[in-house]
């Protein structure tokens, strides 16, 4: 009986020889239903090109490192099974809305920045000793923010939103979802530290609520919602007398 | 010693045709220009309501066909965005009574009821105008 094989078309680009990325096509064997877009890209790069240039790390949807665009749409890559996409090609591209550094590995500069910029910690007015014990939550208190901590930062919602794509001076979903996380968070009093890169006009207030940031996180994580909600809290926080209380 | 140049990178930029990429995108364009249609309507009803402050013997409303089907079309997107706004609403809206969140589709459901509400009272209002 004949191999199976599928062929994945990865995106080429070398700063110092190409002037635009390409496309370049590899016929491959895909003997197992189990293997996934990454599993692809490895056997590339250890028996047919080892020039090819890709980040990885955990191989299961933890690390966030594999994100690329497969067929049109961000994915994991290490998520992304062969079989789904079976007889017709794989097309593998970096991550849209981010510069190309090489191949599939895109400049993440950008969205640390943004990160960074809203305090991704807990932040306390006055921090208590260690003696004085943990700061305790209850079940309630930990599902005001559980969802928006199971971000893993692998950027796919940046991917696939197009006003990030039209102005890369938007905050966009993963920051602004993760600034709830903390903002909801009990033991949090960094609100008002965070509230001028959110509520700024580049951060909730350029979403025009696409959605699409929501379709495409691994792991289920809503940021259209965080940014409705914080849009919300924001307005609220202007119009109501004692808004502005902490 | 190591060079500190920044790489060079491909610089990516937005193709003009990405909302024809994803039926979601298509969808949310398509939703962002109906409310191209429901300006011009409101604007439309600010000249009819201009037309009405000559009084009543001199008011005639428009009343062509081609614009009660276009009023229709206008009351379907109207109709459309508000539907999809107040389904939303339970999501984001959070209630807390007795330290307690109200469910979503019970905010969802107020929204509704807010709506249908309203919207007694603008007609009644209007009506008794008219009369």
């Amino acid at each position: 009986m004949a191999e199976k094989r599928i062929t994945i078309q990865a995106t080429r680009y070398d700063p110092d020889k190409d002037s635009a990325p390409r496309l370049q096509s590899y016929d491959i064997p895909f003997p197992d239903e189990s293997m996934v877009v990454l599993d692809a890209l490895n056997y590339i790069k250890s028996h047919v090109d080892g020039s090819l240039s890709y980040r990885w790390s955990c191989r299961m949807g933890i690390c966030g490192s594999c994100g690329m665009m497969v067929n049109g749409t961000p994915k994991l890559t290490c998520s992304a099974f062969l079989r789904d996409y079976w007889p017709r090609p794989v097309i593998v591209q970096p991550l849209n809305n981010f510069p190309i550094i090489r191949d599939l590995v895109i400049d993440m500069e950008d969205f640390m920045h943004k990160l960074k910029s809203i305090k991704p910690w807990i932040i306390r007015k006055q921090e208590l000793p260690l003696g004085a014990g943990e700061h305790r939550q209850s079940t309630a208190q930990i599902d005001e923010f559980r969802q928006f901590s199971q971000c893993i930062n692998c950027m796919l919602c940046y991917a696939a939103c197009p006003v990030y794509g039209l102005n890369n001076e938007f905050l966009g979903p993963a920051a602004i979802a993760l600034a709830r996380r903390y903002n909801l968070d009990s033991r949090d009093e960094g609100l008002t530290k965070r509230l001028p890169m959110i509520a700024d006009s580049e951060g909730v207030w350029e979403c025009s609520f696409v959605g699409e940031c929501s379709v495409v996180c691994p792991k289920g994580v809503d940021p259209a919602k965080a940014i409705q909600q914080t849009k919300l809290d924001t307005t609220m926080r202007f119009v109501l007398p004692f808004g502005n209380r902490e | 010693m190591a060079s500190t140049a920044a790489p060079h990178t491909y610089r990516w930029s937005m193709p003009a045709t990405w909302w024809t990429r994803n039926r979601h995108y298509f969808l949310y364009v398509v939703r962002e220009f109906t409310a191209v249609p429901l300006a011009i309507w409101l604007l439309w009803f600010l000249v009819e309501i201009k037309r009405a402050g000559d009084g009543p013997a001199k008011y005639s409303p428009h009343g062509s066909t081609p614009f009660v089907i276009f009023s229709v079309v206008c009351l379907g997107f109207a109709l459309y965005h508000s539907v999809t706004f107040l389904s939303l609403s339970g999501l984001i809206i959070r209630v807390k009574v007795l330290d307690k969140q109200v469910p979503a589709r019970m905010i969802t459901f107020a929204m509704f009821g807010i709506w249908a509400l309203a919207s007694l009272v603008i007609a009644a209002v209007l009506i008794g105008f008219a009369r």
